[in-house]
């Protein structure tokens, strides 16, 4: 089993719970067991192909998984995991307010 | 649950923090309990390393905009927080017991509204406050906030205690 902290934007399909559990053995059947549970998360975190969202960072502890495997990253009990959504904008270049 | 008090002393920090950043936008998160701030955290703004990666997020115009720059360039008019340093937030807010309660980024030299980047990219998160931090007029900085969700803004009255 691992635990899985949700962000804000994510809490809707959550029930509001901010950490969740599922059993999985990597990243992407996380995802599947997440899913299973709480439809529509897995399209709010993957894209169409169902690759991991360029703005959506998941950390396994204290790790992104970029760095480690991916979705192929393993997973053992008592894993937790974070999802992180980036925060992104920013002001028009020339017209001041748009 | 918008009935948001920011401190003094936090939004002079958050001012302070655009003021260092300028001309580059600045960004960061608030959070606390119950509707009022404890604590701010900036966020590094690492728009100028994100390449490809903003076409999820951003407009096609500001994309093509963000193309015609330098990497450093790219950050007088755009922002990305660093998801190190927002992992690193959340963390801490777990220990505080607090919770995410807004964001903010600043405006260097345009009005504290939200731009059409602002709209597409904030709505991921529709259920913080979003405060931009106008630097238009030097001496006499603007901090408006905002919720964004779907398409639609609606600015949001906050108290300074």
């Amino acid at each position: 089993m691992v635990k899985i902290r949700i962000p804000t934007p994510l809490r809707p399909l959550t029930g509001g719970k901010s950490e969740v559990e599922a059993m999985a053995s990597d990243i992407q059947s996380m995802i599947e067991s997440l899913n299973g549970q709480f439809p529509g998360l897995k399209d709010r975190v993957c894209d169409d192909k169902g690759e991991i969202r360029r703005f959506v960072n998941i950390y396994l502890n204290e790790e992104d998984i970029r760095f480690l495997k991916g979705k192929d990253t393993p997973l053992k009990d008592g894993d937790e995991i974070s999802i992180v959504p980036a925060i992104a904008g920013g002001a028009h270049p020339s017209q001041g307010d748009a | 649950m918008f009935n948001l008090i920011v401190p003094r002393q936090t939004l002079d920090e958050m001012i302070a923090h655009a003021r260092a950043a300028a001309p580059h936008e600045c960004c960061g998160l608030l959070a606390g309990k119950d509707g009022l701030v404890t604590r701010h955290y900036p966020i590094k703004n690492i728009v100028a390393s994100q390449g490809a990666g903003v076409a999820e997020l951003f407009d096609t115009a500001k994309i093509a905009t963000l193309d015609k720059l330098s990497p450093e360039e790219r950050a007088d008019i755009a922002f990305w927080m660093d998801a190190r340093d927002m992992f690193a937030a959340q963390k801490d807010m777990r220990v505080q017991g607090t919770a995410m309660l807004a964001s903010y980024h600043s405006h260097p030299v345009s009005p504290a509204r939200p731009s059409p980047t602002d709209v597409k990219a904030l709505a991921f998160y529709p259920d913080i406050a979003h405060f931009i931090l106008s630097l238009e007029n030097g001496a006499h900085p603007v901090v408006n906030a905002f919720l964004i969700a779907d398409g639609a803004v609606t600015p949001i009255s906050y108290t300074i205690a």
